[in-house]
């Protein structure tokens, strides 16, 4: 009798361990994934959709940022979903400082470039995910790891007389459907 | 009968055990006072990490930074250093006024941003100023700068926090492009100064 108390007793405890530890690494794992699933849909109704560009157009502090954002790098953003295909991104760098950076669902930074590291001040990138056909499509291909994730222009401005030419910047960039003209 | 009793426990176990797992995972990884516990402490101000956005980041690292700042930069692009206490040691209040002073670092641009630790947001504020960047800041011609924290309107470089007491608040620096002799001696950098003037 008291051996079986002490099986149920042992069972019940590694019953609770393990789901314990599970459930634990879910949560941690699934955190980040869920946050980017948050600012996508954010991005994408800013947007008007999936694969297409978003711009904050305002310099300085803004009460819908993001937690921590930096006030003084100006954000074009693109949530992207390459279950249909490639996604086009093309336009123009912007001297002070420009870089594009692509995350992955899980949040991991994967690709991140900027505008000292480009041959020329236009930029025509593919993203595409692995073994998608972009034989028949010019431009730079960026694979990504995930079929769903965040693409972040950054542009400096030192202060608020840099807006003019960065809305300008922004308004020159394509983010959409790598078949369609960009 | 018996088959039942020990179904039922073993469901109310895993039921207990999943939904404190839960709530006690959602806890540390959201704690506002342990979002930094994996930064790198690089002197009594600092702390540093280089595995934002970064492939190599331990889980907990991963959501933490997807929960408290999301979408930063991997460390090949740029770094960042986060202050909550002075060069004292003590946390950094919204109703003292700090003296933050730096020296040029070698890179292609760096900003100061400073956040509430409680929203994880900017300082609402009537002069809309939560950052001083490396281009806007006034400059000794040694090429020293001094940015002035405090609850009031400072005669030069203001950077605004709040009037409400006992509110803690953090510096982020954000440095862009960081030159090769600035990588090499990562983290330990000429970092600025915070001091405590008034309280």
């Amino acid at each position: 009798m008291l051996n079986r108390g002490l099986f149920y007793l042992i069972a019940a405890i590694g019953l609770a361990a393990v789901t314990f530890l599970v459930t634990r690494h879910l949560v941690i794992q699934q955190a980040p994934v869920k946050v980017m699933s948050t600012i996508e849909a954010r991005i994408a109704t800013g947007a008007g959709g999936w694969n297409a560009c978003f711009h904050n157009q305002v310099y300085g502090p803004r009460a819908n940022a993001a937690r921590r954002a930096n006030p003084d790098s100006i954000i074009s953003s693109m949530a992207y979903d390459l279950s249909d295909g490639p996604v086009r991104i093309s336009g123009e760098t912007w001297p002070r400082y420009w870089s594009i950076s692509f995350y992955q669902q899980n949040s991991d930074n994967f690709f991140v470039m900027n505008d000292r590291e480009m041959a020329e001040q236009r930029f025509d990138f593919i993203l595409a995910m692995g073994g998608q056909d972009t034989s028949t499509l010019n431009g730079t291909l960026i694979v990504s790891p995930t079929a769903k994730g965040i693409m972040l222009i950054r542009r400096f401005a030192a202060d608020a007389s840099d807006m003019p030419g960065i809305i300008a910047n922004q308004e020159a960039l394509f983010c959409g459907p790598a078949n369609a003209d960009g | 009968m018996k088959f039942l009793i020990i179904t039922l426990g073993a469901a109310a176990i895993i039921a207990a055990s999943f939904f404190g797992a839960r709530a006690l995972t959602v806890k540390r990884i959201t704690d506002q006072n342990s979002i930094f516990d994996t930064f790198e402490q690089v002197d009594a101000v600092w702390l540093y990490s280089d595995m934002i956005g970064a492939a190599a980041a331990s889980n907990v690292e991963r959501a933490r930074v997807a929960i408290g700042g999301p979408l930063g930069l991997s460390a090949k692009e740029a770094v960042y250093f986060v202050a909550t206490k002075d060069d004292q040691g003590a946390a950094l209040q919204s109703q003292c006024t700090y003296r933050v002073t730096g020296q040029p670092i070698d890179t292609r641009w760096w900003s100061l941003t400073l956040y509430d630790s409680i929203t994880q947001h900017y300082v609402p504020n009537d002069v809309n100023r939560s950052s001083w960047n490396s281009v806007s800041i006034p400059r000794s011609d040694s090429g020293e700068w001094i940015v002035n924290v405090a609850p009031e309107p400072q005669a030069t470089a203001w950077l605004p926090t709040q009037s409400a007491p006992e509110q803690g608040f953090e510096l982020m620096l954000r440095v862009y492009n960081p030159s090769a002799a600035t990588r090499a001696i990562l983290p330990n950098i000429e970092l600025p100064k915070v001091e405590r003037v008034s309280c």
